[in-house]
């Protein structure tokens, strides 16, 4: 065979080894490229899946759990709710518009293949600063390749954030997530059990794009990455629309026995994992796939991965219905095979076994032995703290100009966000979108969280903190959390240094997770997320998705403030923790503590939320994080067109807490809610039962924002100034190259 | 100082599908009646007008504007700059 000269194998010679032993003879060219692909760290997990151990996966609304296509949760009544989010940084950070595109693809056919229906996309980014040409570049691409693509196939697209670091110039982060909703009855899980089932190849023509592009992932990016082109996949999102349309209809005929999606490692990781799943075995004819280019190889078959494929097994005798389905909503397939009970992948090739391999050896790679090791601080003289500002209203102007607090609405108003008519809180309405079951008194709210700032500085209580924020998230719109999946971004596992940050971060994450009773039920880990040429890695970052249940319509609780005269409460106590804040980032402060996240005050001010939300207490929740309590009041007051009068000198807070802290701190555990002035006394009341420290900061007035500590005024801003200078500062850094 | 007519041309690469394309002649040509007509690629089309004292030279702008611009991504686009006339 002459293909030996075109495969670059990533396997080491341990692991070749390790290869032949297990299989008992040396593996031919194409069973190497499969190994190869599948013992790949985007495949395999290798450096991860034993840190992943720690993480909580039970619980009692946990359906589905980590390690297939997506986790599913039930939300009584018989219906479930399947969710995924994962990453698509490398393809995005070398062609952002199809990058992001295909990344929607992919996620929306990992809840497809639990016979779901995806119901809302989310997205969580992460770029340079905007100041920078490259940066505005894949900013304005990956958005409207995520528009694009999600708006043709009719998802909306209702939650995400976007951060913007210099951190992330070349190596943008693109995590994209997806919900779906169905009935735990029609569950499907990807995996082939039954012998003798009917497998078939569906959607778009396999070709020779996207061969290897999951070790190109799993690898850095450098000069060569422009021209690793076939890496790079379009996305077709029409073709989509049908797969969904068609997949749904055949999986209601009772005839499939399971669907997986064709993403990484193309038909070898589905076959091998649906099979290694179910414990049977398969066997296969590449001469009958639907290529797209002629003389194709059984290596480059195998590898392929093309978009908007879905492998489908079916019993014999369903067959025909199946097929008529397909052909209806004007689909492509192939019937590639079947399964067997012999445990192993077989694939056939102008009448020759060309590979013969347990699909077993493929899905269980080595375990790679990583070493943690923390960085070492480069010691700076202690400086001391950055004076208080001498003018904090023009401060918070400042801040509410800075890109991670500025309006996300140039982002957002380019998707669709309310097709399927399930949209209740849209993007911008509060702290996370809420969609509705139609027909049912409930609804789910949904949050993609992390600050990849606090992140870096303290990797364990950072991971922890983004845990407690997306919590508090969906709590500020009513709902109770029930289940995490995330997607962990950092740089090369190999480096000890990004192994430790890791190694902090699943720790931080596992504490917060147990401490809040909330299980992970699926994830994703991008590594090698730096570039090689400055060998600069990405600020490690794991979005965390959280997911609440709303089992009342009517206490969906939005950020807006409503009416004049309405108590404003702080829930939760304030502390010097501005390491990291916006606030510092504005003034380049270098030093400080990031927050701290204890398990104990975020239960305490996510019970008191919770609980004031059901008896109908609040008319406004809004977590209190990015920017501080200055700009968590500035964004109440703009939604809601009203203005405010807060007395800081009676915010909850630490001793020795000076009124830069008070405003700008980050601190985690936070809430600012309003309700009208007789029922003020019972929130407080609730928050002390849980023992959450509050305190009536202040009330709802008719237009001004004014903050005083005790009798002197701080701070005073007019709403309308406020509101079109957050408003602004996105679209006009983004004027000009 | 003369001035050029400069087409730029921007299709996706030969080897990368072209989605837009593919559906127009799915679902408008073929399913409209012309069985004949196999295969559509879409693209963009700029036309610009540029002032230069030579052909090359008109070439060149072009060619450097697109390139640091960004209106084409070499990684799944080609972009084809053609001089198509001198204006008088």
């Amino acid at each position: 065979m002459d293909e030996r000269s075109t495969i670059k194998l990533n396997l080491t010679q341990k692991e070749i080894k390790e290869a032949q032993i297990r299989l008992g003879r040396e593996p031919n060219e194409t069973e190497l490229g499969m190994i190869d692909v599948m013992w790949s760290e985007h495949c395999s997990y290798k450096s991860s899946r034993k840190l992943l151990q720690k993480l909580p996966k039970e619980g009692k609304k946990v359906v589905v759990g980590p390690g297939y296509d997506s986790g599913v949760v039930d939300i009584g009544d018989g219906d479930i709710v399947a969710f995924k989010v994962e990453s698509h940084n490398h393809p995005s950070a070398i062609e952002p518009y199809n990058g992001a595109a295909t990344g929607i693809g992919g996620i929306i056919r990992d809840i497809l293949c639990m016979n779901c229906r995806p119901v809302g996309l989310l997205d969580s980014l992460r770029f340079g600063n905007l100041q920078s040409s490259h940066s505005k570049w894949l900013f304005q691409n990956v958005v409207k390749g995520i528009a694009d693509y999600g708006n043709c196939t009719g998802i909306p697209t209702i939650a995400g954030e976007v951060e913007f670091d210099e951190s992330f110039e070349t190596n943008c982060l693109v995590n994209v997530g997806c919900l779906g909703f169905g009935k735990l009855k029609d569950l499907k899980l990807g995996r082939m059990d039954n012998p003798g089932d009917i497998i078939i190849l569906v959607g778009g023509s396999t070709g020779r794009d996207g061969i290897h592009g999951v070790t190109f992932a799993s690898r850095v990016i450098g000069e060569e990455s422009e021209l690793d082109r076939p890496a790079v996949q379009i996305g077709d999102p029409f073709v989509k629309k049908l797969a969904i349309e068609a997949t749904l209809e055949a999986l209601r005929t009772g005839k499939v026995t399971a669907v997986k999606d064709l993403g990484g490692g193309g038909l070898t990781c589905a076959l091998s994992e649906m099979s290694s799943k179910g414990n049977s075995g398969l066997e296969i004819d590449l001469n009958v796939i639907h290529v797209r280019e002629g003389k194709m190889t059984p290596y480059e078959i195998l590898l392929s991965e093309s978009q908007e494929r879905l492998l489908f097994t079916v019993i014999p005798e369903g067959q025909r219905k199946v097929l008529e389905i397909f052909e209806r909503w004007g689909l492509s397939y192939s019937i590639i095979g079947k399964v067997t009970h012999t445990g192993n992948l077989v694939a056939k090739y102008n009448g020759r076994i060309i590979v013969n391999i347990p699909a077993k050896l493929l899905t269980n790679s080595p375990l790679a032995v990583r070493v943690a090791k923390k960085p070492k601080i480069k010691s700076k003289k202690s400086i001391s703290r950055p004076a208080i500002p001498s003018n904090i209203s023009k401060t918070i102007f400042h801040l509410l100009q800075t890109a991670n607090i500025a309006s996300k609405d140039i982002i957002y108003r380019q998707y669709d966000h309310e097709v399927g008519v399930r949209t209740v809180l849209k993007p911008g309405d509060s702290d996370a979108a809420v969609l509705r079951l139609i027909g049912k008194n409930k609804a789910v709210a949904i949050k993609a969280d992390c600050n990849s700032v606090h992140c870096f500085l303290d990797p364990y209580n950072g991971h922890a903190s983004a845990v407690a924020e997306a919590a508090r998230n969906v709590v500020a719109t009513g709902a109770e959390p029930i289940a995490i999946t995330d997607c962990c971004n950092f740089g090369n596992p190999e480096n000890p240094n990004v192994y430790w940050q890791f190694r902090q971060a699943i720790n931080g994450m596992s504490y917060m997770l147990k401490g809040l009773k909330i299980p992970c039920v699926g994830g994703n880990v991008s590594f090698y997320n730096e570039d090689e040429t400055t060998g600069n890695a990405v600020k490690p970052s794991t979005t965390i998705v959280m997911l609440g249940l709303i089992e009342d319509l009517k206490l969906i609780t939005n950020i807006a403030l409503k009416r004049t005269g309405q108590s404003i409460i702080m829930i939760g106590k304030t502390y010097s923790e501005l390491g990291g804040s916006q606030y510092y980032r504005l003034i380049d402060f270098p030093k400080g503590k990031p927050p701290n996240a204890v398990v104990s005050r975020e239960n305490a001010s996510i019970r008191s939320i919770i609980e004031a939300i059901r008896n109908g207490y609040l008319t406004a929740a809004h977590d209190c994080s990015r920017g501080g309590i200055s700009i968590t009041l500035a964004e109440m007051a703009i939604k809601g067109n009203l203005g405010l009068k807060i007395d800081a000198k009676l915010i909850p807070r630490n001793i020795k807490v000076r009124i830069d802290d008070l405003l700008f701190s980050e601190s985690n555990a936070r809430f600012i809610v309003t309700t009208p002035k007789p029922l003020a006394r019972k929130v407080l009341r609730l928050a002390r039962k849980n023992g959450a420290p509050a305190a009536i900061i202040g009330e709802v007035s008719s237009d001004n924002y004014e903050i005083t500590w005790g009798k002197k005024r701080i701070a005073w801003n007019s709403i309308d100034q406020m509101r079109e200078t957050w408003e602004r500062a996105i679209p006009e850094a983004m004027v000009g190259p | 100082m003369p001035s050029f007519n400069v087409e730029i041309i921007i299709e996706n690469k030969k080897m990368a599908r072209d989605p837009e394309g593919e559906t127009i002649t799915r679902d408008l040509i073929n399913r409209g009646g012309f069985q004949s007509i196999t295969n559509v690629r879409t693209g963009k089309y700029l036309k610009l007008s540029v002032k230069a004292e030579k052909k090359e030279e008109a070439e060149h702008i072009v060619r450097e504007m697109s390139n640091s611009l960004r209106i084409y991504n070499p990684v799944v686009h080609t972009c084809s700059i053609r001089i198509k006339s001198e204006e008088l």
